[in-house]
């Protein structure tokens, strides 16, 4: 059913029968879907269908929340992360995440960056200079903030502060990136700095986004799941998705019937 | 009403000088008076507090500007007619308010922060801990003063600076509980999922994202803590007592500002009247240098 099963690529997290529940409200239903290795999965939908409810239990974010449970598997390394026994910090290391509002630090742009680092590795004060020069380059934000690496985040500009908000999570090297409607906030010459910047970044890392552009996921991903009510409609290449979709809902939803 | 305001632009219709425009109907007339008198009544009840605090301050500068000399700063205060200073007291009043920020911020600062960050809890206790935390906020503080006698000076026997400082403490936490917690309310829940999205350790979100982020109002709350109990009388009077002579022990009876001022002012020596003007001046002063503190800290930090 799924894609993964028919490509030779393994998938970097599996879901199985997943359930998540608001207190009493139902808002995922029994989900199966795999995050390919190395490939931008796009998740679309309309609000409220549970694509957001989902990226939360890959990093287990709606732990902080009392009342809201998961319950299924969610295999990531060979391991069921929904399981007691996680380590929540280095889970959360290990599957980064990014906001739909920047949200940077109120402190420098270079310790923004070096905040997650220091919480999981101790470097010495080269390698930390060299990981920031590192991850700032990656996210082409380098020749804008080389000169005031330690001035205060704030004054960066929104599509910046996305992009350094980018720079710290792949800083923790994280093998899977969450990214939650990451442009949704930013004008449109951003946004395509963040898509380039994307397809940059899938050589190293896992990448799930969710958005409600579907040109954004028609562009980015490789694989698009199409959430409608708790539920994964169908989940398929972004070409066969937005062509050929299998669905009547899908269809429906890519030509604008409902949405 | 409208009805009537129709009728009236309805009845003037003209069409470009009907009342509508012109607002000259008899509604549009009452509506300008009406405007009129609000208008006057907000002025003077400005005019009028604006000349309450300025009549209060010229007062004030007018009976203790005289005491500001050289003598009241380094002499203790001494019987009438002696020409004593206020050394004693100012120096116990800097002693008293700052242990009594030193105690009670740190206090009120973690109250604040489980308050605004602890919210996963039962919200019954919470509330209750803001309850009391709000009702000490406007307990009177001659009871203030009352309980540390009776915990701490009954049970040691004697008056003391500690004991000052402690009641004036319980002051200072309230302050700094409400302002810490409301500051840190104010930091975006998005910034704290970004941090616990790192990685990152409940204690390190609190102490390096979220404190950080509200660091400026947390400073100023405890400014303003220190502001308020350094007027304070009543807390001090069961607790620090007073006293003629330098002392700066707090295990001691220990001179402050207000209490001075509280004996001197009803005094029937002319010295001992002068020095409490300029013991009121100089605590005026010091609070009004605490907001200015304030205000240039906030104003600096928002470019």
């Amino acid at each position: 059913m799924t894609v993964a099963e028919k490509q030779p690529v393994p998938a970097a997290i599996s879901v199985r029968n997943l359930d998540f529940y608001y207190g009493a409200n139902h808002a995922l239903k029994n989900i199966s879907i795999d995050f390919p290795q190395g490939q931008v999965t796009g998740m679309i939908g309309p609000s409220g269908c549970g694509k957001s409810t989902l990226l939360r239990v890959l990093n287990r974010m709606y732990d902080l929340y009392p009342g809201q449970r998961a319950t299924g598997e969610v295999i990531f390394d060979g391991c069921n992360i929904l399981g007691p026994k996680v380590n929540l910090n280095v889970l959360r290391a290990r599957v980064g995440m990014v906001f739909q509002k920047p949200t940077p630090f109120p402190m420098s742009i270079y310790d923004n960056i070096a905040f997650g680092v220091r919480l999981h590795e101790r470097l010495d004060r080269t390698a930390m200079d060299a990981r920031v020069e590192d991850v700032l380059k990656r996210v082409a934000l380098w020749p804008e903030v080389r000169d005031r690496l330690h001035d205060s985040a704030a004054a960066l500009s929104g599509g910046q502060q996305q992009r350094l908000c980018i720079a710290r999570t792949i800083a923790t090297r994280p093998e899977v990136v969450l990214l939650d409607e990451p442009t949704s906030a930013l004008d449109p010459v951003s946004t395509a700095r963040i898509e380039e910047l994307l397809d940059e970044l899938k050589a190293d890392f896992t990448i799930a986004i969710v958005t409600h552009n579907l040109q954004q996921a028609a562009r980015c991903a490789d694989q698009v799941a199409f959430f409608y009510m708790g539920e994964v409609v169908e989940v398929d290449s972004a070409d066969r998705m937005f062509t050929a979709p299998r669905e009547n809902r899908t269809q429906d939803y890519i030509t604008g019937r409902f949405g | 009403m409208a009805g009537r305001e129709n009728a009236a632009a309805v009845a003037t219709s003209a069409p470009c000088a009907s009342g509508r425009w012109q607002g000259d109907s008899l509604s549009d007339m009452r509506r300008r008076m009406v405007d009129r008198v609000a208008t006057g009544l907000c002025w003077l009840a400005t005019i009028l507090v604006l000349l309450m605090l300025f009549s209060i301050l010229f007062v004030l500068v007018r009976n203790g500007l005289g005491g500001l000399r050289w003598v009241t700063f380094v002499h203790v205060t001494l019987p009438p007619g002696q020409g004593g200073g206020l050394a004693n007291a100012i120096v116990g009043s800097l002693i008293q308010t700052g242990l009594a920020v030193l105690i009670g911020a740190p206090v009120g600062l973690l109250v604040g922060i489980y308050l605004a960050e602890f919210t996963a809890t039962d919200g019954r206790f919470i509330n209750l801990v803001r309850f009391i935390s709000d009702l000490l906020l406007s307990a009177p503080s001659i009871l203030v003063g009352l309980f540390i006698y009776m915990i701490v000076v009954v049970p040691t026997g004697h008056f003391s600076g500690m004991a000052g400082a402690l009641a004036l403490s319980m002051l200072v936490v309230p302050v700094v509980v409400r302002t810490t917690e409301d500051m840190l309310r104010l930091v975006p829940l998005s910034m704290r999922e970004a941090a616990i999205a790192l990685g990152a350790p409940r204690w390190r979100v609190i102490l390096f994202v979220c404190l950080r982020a509200a660091r400026d109002g947390v400073a100023t709350g405890i400014l303003l803590a220190l502001a308020r109990v350094s007027g304070e009388t009543a807390p001090l009077l069961f607790t620090s007592l007073g006293n003629m002579n330098w002392s700066v022990s707090p295990a001691a009876p220990m001179a402050s500002l207000p209490v001075t001022i509280y004996q001197y002012a009803g005094a029937a020596y002319e010295d001992w009247t002068a020095l409490a003007w300029t013991g009121a001046l100089l605590i005026t002063a010091g609070i009004l240098m605490i907001n200015i503190t304030v205000r240039l800290g906030l104003g600096r930090n928002r470019k």
